[in-house]
C-alpha cells in the first residue's frame, strides 16, 4: 500500500530537492502524521460513539441499594453535563486522571492500569511463543511442500486454529487442572499467582509462570496457524523465485539457501501480521480470561459494557484504537527499514 | 562439519537450561524460607479460602457498593449495633447498651471501654463521634450511608464511653446502623477530596487499621484479597489466621476448585454446579434460607411521581380482580421444583419468611388453582373469546407482553417466563415473551414501557427499604426532559400503604412497628402489584474436611458467610487432624490438612521446572538452529 503513495511528485520536478530531509526520514514522518491524525479521529469518534449508547448506568448501579433519591440524583449530575461541554473536557485530556469510572468509582485509568499487565502477560507471551513456532512450522511446511512433515503439521495446525477458544482452553483445564484419570489435575484453576506469595521474587516470577501454563498454551496452540500458514504461503512463493535458483546453482547447501535467501524475503508478510496483532494484544483474549479467571482488559471491557460505564468504555476503546494504531506505525517503520522499496 | 555443529547447537540449548534450572533451584529455596520463618516453633499459618465469582468494588467503605465490598468492611470496621447470628435480633456491637430519650429525640450509645484498632491506638466514643460527623457533614461520605444518616442532626462523644446522636424524628433505624465506625487518627488525615479516590487497600507491611476480626493485608486486583486476624478484636482474635477471597470468572471453576481443594468455601452457586458438588468426599453442601424473592410484576398504570400517567402499558392490569385472578394461576411448587431445582420455597409476601419475626403468612394463602383461576375471570367479565383468549366487555384482549432477563443466576429468569406463559395460557391469558439484559429491561421499566416482567430483590433485616419499593413517591420521575427509574417497578400508588409507610418509618417499639409491617404485607399481598413466586436459597459448598465452626444467620439452616455480621468468621476453626505433632509435608497433603499453600507450592515448583525446562531446551534448539549458518539437512530428508 506505501509503496504507491505520492511517488510521481517526485519525478514531476526532477533534480529538485525537496528538502533536506532523506527519504527515509520523510517516509517515517509521513507514517507518524498519518498515524496522529487517525488517532484524533478516533478520540472524536470515540466520544460520540458511547453518546448514542442507550442505558442508565446510575440507575443500574443503585438499583436494589439502599440510596436515597437525592443521592442518585447528585450521582446523575455527574454525568448529565452538556454535551457540548463534555467534549471540550474529554478533547482537553482524553488520557486525563480526573474522569473517573461508573462502577467503580476510581479514575478511568486507575481502573485499567492494574489489568493491563496481566493481559500483556498472557497474550503478550502466547503471541511470541505462538509466532516462533508457527513461523518455524511454516518455513519446515513450505520448503518441503506436500511432504510428509507439511501435511501432519498443516491439518494439525489447521484442526487447532479451527477450535473455538473457550472450548479448547476447559479442556486444557479439566485435563491437567481438574485431572482425568490417571492424568492428575497439577495446574491452578484459575488466577495469576498464589495469594500470600510475594510475585517480585524469583519464587513469585515462578509462581505467575505456573499460572500462566495452561493459558498461555490455549491461547499459543490456537494463534498458531495463522502464522504457520502465511509463513508457509510465503516460503512457497519465494521457492519459486530465480534467485534462489541462482543460489543453488551456486552451490550453496540447500539448509544455507533455505536459511539465508529464502527466509529473509518469506519473513515480510509474517512480520506485518506480527506487528498487528501485537496491537491487538491489549485488547486480551476474552473468553481465555473467563476460563482461566484472568482478570485482564478482555473481561474488563465486558465488565464495562454492562451498565453502560461510559467513561471506562471510552477509555478503553481509546486505548485499544491507540495500541493497533501504534502497532501499525511501528509496523510500517520496520517495513521502511527491511525492505527500502517501500520508501520512496 | 556436521557433528561439530550439532554438539554447539546442544551445547547452547544445554546452557539456557542449566541457566534457567539455577534460577529454579534458587527459587524455591527462598519461597520455603519466606513461607515458614520459624519453622522450628510455629506451624504454617491457616488459610482460610473463599472462592467468589464477583471482585469488590472498591475497599473504601464510602465507595463500595458490591454485595461482597460490604463482606470485607464489616470484617475490618465493627458497627454499634450487631445482628444476632440466630435470628436477626438487635445485638450488642461496638456500643454495649443504648436508650432512647423519652421524647425520641436522643439516642445514647454505651461503648465498650478499653478497646484498642488493629494498630495499637485507643478505640474510644470519640471515633463513632467523628465517623457520623464525617458523614453528616460530607457529601460524598452520604452517599453510602444517607438512608441511616439522613434523620441524625448531631453526634457527640461526651466522654471516651459515650456516644449521644440526636435525630429529627424518631426512628427504628437508630438500634441498627450499620455505619462502619472508622478510625479518626487515619481517617483524619484524608481529606473530602482525597476520600473520593482513596483506596484503603491494605499491604503486608501496613495492614488497613480495623477492630473488627480482621484487617485486609493484600489486595491484588481482580484477583485476591488477603485478610489477616486481628488480635484486638473484642470478642477475641479469630482461630484462623487469614481469610482470603479469591475470584473465580466462572461458576464452573469455582466447582472445580473446591473440588480440588484451592478453595474451602463457595457461596451462591449455580443449581448445576451445587448439584455436581453434593456427595463428594470432603464436602458438605448447604441449601441455605434466603432473603431473597423473585417475583412477577405488573404495571399496575405506570405514572411519574407527580402522578402524570407514562409509558404503554396494558391498562387492562390496572384491575385488581385480573392481578388476583392470575395468582391463581401459577404453580409456585413446580417453580421452586423446576427452575431452582428445589432450592427453595413457595413465594407469598415481600417480607422473606427468613425474617421470621417480620414474615407475613398469609391467613388464606393464594394456591395453584386454575380452576378458581378461570372462575375468577369468568367473574370479573372477562370472557373466553373465539381463539381461547379472553377478552373484557369492550373487547379488548387478554394479551401481555413478558420481559424476562439474559443475565439471571442459571438461566433462572429464561425458564420461569416459559413456566409463567405456560400457566397463563391455561387459564385463556395470551402472553409474549421477550427476554432482554437487565441493563435493559431496567430502562424499560422507570419508562413504564411494559405490562409484566420477572425479577427479583433481596430483601435488608430491616423492612423500611423493601417496603419504600411500593409508595408513591418511588415511581419514576422526570429530571430535564429525561424519565429516570425509582425504586417502584410496579408503579403501585395507594395513600393507605403510603401512610401506613410513613407510620412505621417512625415507630420504634419493635412491636407495634413489626403488626404495620405486617399489615402492609397484608394489603400488597391482597392487590397483587406482584405474585411472589419464590424464596430462593443460597446455595453453599465447603471442605468440611479442613473447616468446621460455622454459624448460621438465621439458625437452624441459614447462610455460612456472607451474613450479616461476622459470625461465622469468628467462629469457624480448622479441623484438627489426628497427626502426629510435626507433620512432613507429604503427610499433611494426605490427610487433607490445612497447610495447603507449601503443598500447592511444592506441586507448583515441579512442574514449574517441568515445563521450563520443555521451554528452555525448545528454546535453545531453536537459538541453536536459526545461528547456525551450516545446518544439518539429514532431518529434512524425506
Amino acid at each position: 500500500m506505501a509503496l504507491l503513495t505520492d511517488a510521481p511528485s517526485h519525478s514531476a520536478a526532477p533534480g529538485r530537492r525537496s528538502g533536506r530531509l532523506s527519504p527515509g526520514v520523510r517516509y517515517a514522518l509521513r507514517r507518524t502524521l498519518t498515524a496522529i491524525s487517525t488517532l484524533v479521529f478516533v478520540v472524536l469518534f470515540n466520544f460520540f460513539l458511547f453518546r448514542v449508547m442507550p442505558g442508565d448506568p446510575i440507575g443500574l448501579y443503585t438499583r436494589g441499594r439502599n440510596v436515597d433519591a437525592d443521592q442518585i440524583r447528585a450521582l446523575r449530575e455527574a454525568l448529565d453535563k452538556p454535551l457540548i461541554q463534555q467534549l471540550f473536557e474529554y478533547l482537553k485530556n482524553p488520557f486525563s486522571q480526573g474522569v473517573d469510572s461508573v462502577k467503580y468509582s476510581q479514575p478511568v485509568w486507575d481502573v485499567i492500569g492494574p489489568r493491563v499487565w496481566p493481559t500483556l502477560l498472557l497474550v503478550g507471551s502466547a503471541t511470541v511463543i505462538a509466532t516462533v513456532v508457527g513461523v518455524w512450522l511454516g518455513i519446515r511446511s513450505g520448503w518441503r511442500r506436500g511432504g510428509r512433515f507439511d501435511t501432519v503439521a498443516t491439518n494439525v495446525t489447521l484442526v487447532l486454529y479451527s477450535m473455538p477458544e473457550f472450548w479448547f482452553g476447559m479442556i486444557m483445564l479439566i485435563v491437567f487442572a481438574v485431572g482425568v484419570g490417571p492424568i492428575p489435575g497439577i495446574f491452578p484453576i484459575g488466577g495469576l499467582s498464589t495469594p500470600g506469595v510475594d510475585t517480585s521474587s524469583p519464587a513469585g516470577w515462578l509462581d505467575v509462570a505456573f499460572h500462566l501454563v495452561l493459558p498461555v498454551t490455549t491461547l499459543a496452540v490456537i494463534y498458531l496457524a495463522e502464522y504457520s500458514l502465511i509463513m508457509r504461503a510465503s516460503i512457497i512463493e519465494e521457492t519459486s523465485q530465480d534467485y534462489l535458483q541462482t543460489a543453488r546453482a551456486k552451490g550453496l547447501m540447500d539448509k544455507r539457501v533455505r536459511q539465508r535467501h529464502a527466509v529473509p524475503n518469506a519473513l515480510l508478510p509474517t512480520m506485518t501480521l506480527v506487528f498487528l496483532n501485537l496491537g491487538f494484544v491489549v485488547g486480551g483474549a476474552i473468553t481465555i480470561e473467563y476460563v482461566f479467571s484472568i482478570d485482564g482488559l478482555g473481561s474488563l471491557t465486558v465488565d464495562a459494557l454492562q451498565g453502560p460505564d461510559v467513561p471506562l468504555l471510552q477509555a478503553l476503546f481509546l486505548l485499544f484504537s491507540a495500541a493497533v494504531i501504534f502497532a501499525n506505525l511501528v509496523a510500517d517503520l520496520m517495513y521502511g527499514l527491511l525492505d527500502p522499496r517501500v520508501r520512496t | 562439519m556436521r557433528r561439530p555443529a550439532r554438539t554447539t547447537r546442544l551445547l547452547a540449548a544445554l546452557a539456557v537450561t542449566t541457566l534457567a534450572t539455577g534460577v529454579l533451584l534458587t527459587g524455591p529455596a527462598s519461597a520455603d524460607d519466606s513461607s515458614s520463618p520459624t519453622p522450628a516453633t510455629s506451624s504454617a499459618p491457616t488459610v482460610f479460602t473463599v472462592g467468589m465469582t464477583e471482585d469488590i468494588d472498591s475497599a473504601n467503605p464510602f465507595t463500595g457498593i458490591a454485595a461482597v465490598s460490604y463482606e470485607i468492611f464489616q470484617m475490618e470496621y465493627p458497627t454499634l449495633t450487631e445482628y444476632a447470628a440466630s435470628d436477626f435480633s438487635t445485638a450488642p456491637g461496638l456500643a454495649e447498651s443504648w436508650t432512647e430519650s423519652a421524647d425520641h429525640k436522643t439516642w445514647t450509645y454505651k461503648i465498650r471501654s478499653g478497646l484498642t484498632w488493629s494498630d495499637g491506638q485507643p478505640l474510644t466514643a470519640h471515633d463513632a463521634a467523628y465517623t457520623f460527623n464525617r458523614i453528616l457533614k460530607g457529601k460524598y461520605e452520604q452517599t453510602n450511608y444517607s438512608s441511616y444518616t439522613d434523620n441524625i442532626v448531631k453526634a457527640v462523644a461526651p466522654d471516651d464511653t459515650t456516644l449521644v446522636l440526636t435525630v429529627k424524628q424518631p426512628s427504628p433505624i437508630m438500634e441498627k446502623l450499620a455505619v462502619y465506625i472508622l478510625p479518626e487518627h487515619i481517617w483524619k488525615n484524608i481529606d473530602e477530596k482525597a476520600v473520593k479516590s482513596y483506596k484503603n487497600e491494605g499491604t503486608p507491611d501496613s495492614p488497613t487499621v480495623g477492630a473488627g476480626p480482621y484487617v485486609m493485608v493484600e489486595r491484588r486486583v481482580g484477583q485476591f484479597i488477603r485478610m489477616q486476624a486481628n488480635p484486638s478484636f473484642f470478642r477475641g482474635k479469630p482461630a484462623v489466621d487469614e481469610v482470603v477471597f479469591k475470584i473465580y470468572k466462572n461458576q464452573d471453576a469455582l466447582g472445580q476448585a473446591l473440588k480440588k481443594g484451592e478453595i474451602d468455601f463457595a457461596d451462591s452457586l449455580e443449581a448445576n454446579v451445587f448439584k455436581s458438588l453434593q456427595n463428594q468426599p470432603g464436602i458438605t453442601t448447604l441449601s441455605a434460607t434466603y432473603s431473597g424473592f423473585n417475583e412477577l410484576a405488573f404495571n399496575t398504570g405506570a405514572a411519574l411521581d407527580n402522578g402524570t400517567p407514562i409509558g404503554d402499558g396494558n391498562p387492562l392490569l390496572k384491575d385488581k380482580k385480573l392481578r388476583q385472578a392470575l395468582g391463581w394461576a401459577i404453580d409456585r411448587q413446580t417453580l421452586v421444583d423446576k427452575v431452582l431445582g428445589g432450592g427453595g420455597s413457595v413465594g407469598s409476601t415481600i417480607i422473606p419468611p427468613m425474617y421470621a419475626s417480620l414474615h407475613l403468612d398469609p391467613a388464606d394463602p393464594v394456591t395453584y388453582d386454575p380452576e378458581k383461576a378461570k372462575t375468577l375471570l369468568d367473574a370479573a367479565g372477562y370472557k373466553v373469546g373465539p381463539d381461547g383468549i379472553r377478552t373484557d366487555a369492550n373487547g379488548n384482549r387478554l394479551e401481555f407482553r413478558l420481559f424476562g432477563r439474559t443475565d439471571s443466576s442459571g438461566n433462572a429468569s429464561q425458564k420461569a417466563v416459559q413456566f409463567i406463559k405456560g400457566y397463563l395460557n391455561a387459564v385463556g391469558v395470551a402472553v409474549d415473551v421477550k427476554m432482554m439484559s437487565s441493563d435493559n429491561l431496567t430502562t424499560i421499566i422507570g419508562e413504564g414501557n411494559f405490562d409484566m416482567f420477572e425479577w427479583g430483590w433481596v430483601v435488608e433485616p430491616d423492612p423500611n427499604y423493601q417496603l419504600s419499593t411500593f409508595t408513591c413517591a418511588n415511581r419514576s420521575y422526570k429530571d430535564g426532559g429525561t424519565i429516570y427509574a425509582n425504586l417502584s417497578d410496579s408503579f403501585y400508588c395507594n395513600p393507605a400503604y403510603d401512610k401506613l409507610f410513613q407510620q412505621q418509618s417512625v415507630t420504634t417499639d419493635v412491636a407495634a412497628r413489626t403488626a404495620i409491617v405486617k399489615q402492609m404485607q397484608q394489603m400488597l399481598y391482597d392487590d397483587s402489584p406482584y405474585i411472589v413466586t419464590y424464596y430462593y436459597d443460597n446455595l453453599e459448598a465447603y471442605r468440611s474436611d479442613r473447616f468446621t465452626g460455622f454459624v448460621n444467620q438465621p439458625s437452624p439452616d441459614g447462610s455460612l458467610l456472607f451474613q450479616y455480621g461476622t459470625w461465622s468468621y469468628e467462629n469457624m476453626k480448622p479441623v484438627v487432624a489426628s497427626a502426629p505433632a510435626s507433620p512432613t509435608p507429604g503427610q499433611t497433603i494426605a490427610q487433607g490438612d490445612v497447610v495447603q499453600p507449601t503443598s500447592s507450592t511444592n506441586w507448583a515448583l515441579i512442574i514449574g521446572i517441568v515445563v521450563l525446562v520443555l521451554l528452555a531446551l525448545g528454546g535453545g534448539v531453536w537459538l541453536g538452529r536459526g545461528r547456525n549458518r551450516d545446518f544439518a539437512a539429514d532431518d529434512d530428508r524425506e
